[in-house]
């Protein structure tokens, strides 16, 4: 018996003319975090909506898609059943308080009166909004509003949590205390799936990281890996490269690579010394000279310059 | 594998959650959503009571002009509340408020989203009419107790025109649309279906054309209600009703669909 939670092949869709995903598959491991990096408009919700039956994919014979045994195609119920899914934006019911919000799901999931209120005071305490259960959504913070939307996916207690960009635009203590929730659901035996904009948080939550562009998968691995094998461990940023101390060129570009911004050259090395030797002529403010992480692996993927679709 | 049994919530569950958000968002401003619906009936009748039935002395299908109008009212009133709820109210939901995206996310399917809309218009068109009733009854335009079925006929006339108000949210791009429906066809509808004087004066030509207006078929059976008087051809009225439902309710599931289903 496999442990795979998702097992999609070979996903395609298109929006009238535009593909929005290309030949797409993976694997989602039970109990384990899966994230997906890459920029707006690379197909990430898509992907995400599509696991969920929102989206209907382009009908190709060697597609297929998987979630918990079933095809989102024919049967979405089961899916939605066993999942708990937080969209982009923050779609309360503003019509409705906090705890109406998460009493008509709680509803909609089937959950009886007693359950549901014990499931609704516990992940009102859980996610540290227990204050806030008569207010109105209108008077909720971004925080509050995000942390809400996450305790409504999490009404059915689900195997599955599928989080869309649950961070992006929240300040660093809510960011840190949604990744500690997450830490702690994954322990409980919740698979996640996730998108993220966030390279700390793909590298600090994620078991394995799909970096996406354009529709299509640039690279999938764990965050680790994802860094060792693709970019240096070192990289000095600077502003005015012409200030660099040029030693003998042509050794010098055996241990380095140096990728050209508008404004910033950044030259990447495992050698640190070099770097340091480089920069050993400019002032503390005209350099900074940091170990490599996972954005540099993102930007080397995808490329710095903006498309139309971001 | 297929792991876990999911537990689905049933087809009733479903579309009873649909219906309980609306009821729920009506309910928590009740005394502004549930007070217009008896003011109305009671502004209209003191208009005609106290000045215009001074001048419509002839009987109309044997009624009163004040009972004529009375029990056409308990359909228009279904008719402008179902509109309302499933033009304007259905596409603040999908475009500005975005409930339904979020709402598809639990397990619901578009269908069970849109028939729950639908039961949910059927309900504020049972509870119209029967503020109607309840204005109507008071001043003895009708009496009781048989008049009490009229508010299931508000149901279905509710329901009837959801789908048809439904069908027409599929085709707006902006919510300015919409008044071209209520005064291009509801409000045609309002004067020509036998509700401010009978089907039968119209001119030869047009009195078809009211025959396949919804509202006439309402009107009929509601009158027939509140004076106990049944006949056959109201038959005739209850199946055009039920298919209108089937017919211009699939349509708009259909198109729907398509706009919350990418």
């Amino acid at each position: 018996m496999s442990d795979a939670v998702i097992t999609v092949k070979n996903l395609n869709k298109t929006f009238g003319k535009t593909a929005a995903v290309e030949h797409l598959s993976f694997t989602v491991k039970a109990d384990t975090c899966f994230g997906f990096l890459g920029p707006n408009g690379a197909g990430k919700t898509t992907v995400m909506k599509i696991l969920y039956g929102k989206t209907v994919r382009d009908n190709n014979e060697n597609c297929s898609v998987d979630v918990f045994g079933y095809d989102p195609a024919d049967n979405e119920l089961a899916i939605k059943s066993l999942s708990g899914v937080v969209q982009q934006e923050d779609n309360l019911d503003d019509e409705l308080n906090v705890i109406e919000n998460l009493t008509l799901y709680a509803k909609l999931y089937g959950l009886d009166r007693k359950t549901a209120n014990k499931r609704i005071e516990y992940l009102l305490d859980f996610l540290e909004l227990s204050a806030k259960s008569k207010s109105r959504i209108k008077e909720l913070s971004g925080g509050n509003k995000r942390r809400l939307v996450i305790a409504r996916a999490l009404l059915n207690n689900p195997k599955l949590l599928i989080l869309d960009e649950p961070t992006t635009g929240l300040d660093p203590q809510i960011r840190h205390l949604i990744w500690d929730k997450l830490y702690y659901l994954k322990k409980l035996g919740t698979t996640i799936l996730l998108t993220t904009h966030y390279m700390e948080e793909a590298f600090q939550i994620c078991d394995e990281v799909l970096i996406m562009n354009k529709g299509r998968e640039i690279m999938c691995d764990n965050p680790q890996n994802l860094l060792k094998k693709h970019v240096e461990q070192f990289v000095l940023e600077v502003n005015s490269p012409e200030l660099l101390i040029a030693p003998d060129k042509e050794e010098l570009l055996k241990e380095i690579r140096i990728e050209k911004a508008e404004q910033t050259t950044r030259i990447y090395s495992n050698d640190n010394e070099k770097l340091k030797a480089l920069a050993a002529k400019l002032e503390g403010s005209q350099y900074y000279l940091r170990q490599a992480n996972l954005e540099d692996v993102f930007l080397r993927a995808t490329g710095r310059r903006l498309d139309e679709k971001q | 594998m297929r792991s876990s049994n999911p537990s689905i919530p049933s087809l009733s569950q479903r579309l009873y959650g649909v219906w309980y958000r609306h009821f729920k968002v009506y309910t928590s401003n009740l005394f502004s959503n549930a007070l217009p619906p008896f003011l109305e009936p009671l502004l209209f009748l003191a208009g005609v009571g106290l000045g215009l039935s001074k001048y419509v002395t002839q009987t109309m299908e044997g009624l009163a002009y004040i009972e004529f109008l009375g029990t056409g009212l308990l359909m228009t009133s279904a008719m402008f509340t179902a509109s309302f709820e499933c033009t304007f109210g259905t596409f603040i939901r999908l475009e500005f408020e975005k409930v339904y995206d979020s709402m598809l996310a639990s397990p619901l399917t578009v269908n069970n989203l849109i028939i729950g809309e639908i039961l949910w218009a059927a309900s504020k068109g049972f509870f119209f009419s029967f503020a109607v009733l309840c204005i109507l009854a008071i001043f003895g335009i009708i009496s009781l107790p048989h008049s009490l079925l009229v508010p299931f006929v508000g149901f279905i006339t509710g329901a009837m025109f959801s789908t048809l108000a439904l069908l027409v949210t599929s085709f707006v791009k902006t919510i300015n649309h919409f008044n071209f429906y209520f005064t291009g066809v509801l409000s045609p509808m309002f004067f020509f279906s036998g509700v401010v004087f009978p089907v039968s004066d119209l001119p030869a030509k047009i009195r078809p054309l009211a025959e396949l207006f919804p509202l006439t078929h309402s009107v009929r059976i509601a009158r027939a209600v509140c004076i106990n008087q049944y006949s056959a051809n109201l038959l005739w009225d209850f199946l055009y009703i039920v298919i209108f439902i089937a017919v211009v309710g699939y349509f708009a599931v259909v198109r729907l669909r398509k706009r919350m289903i990418s």
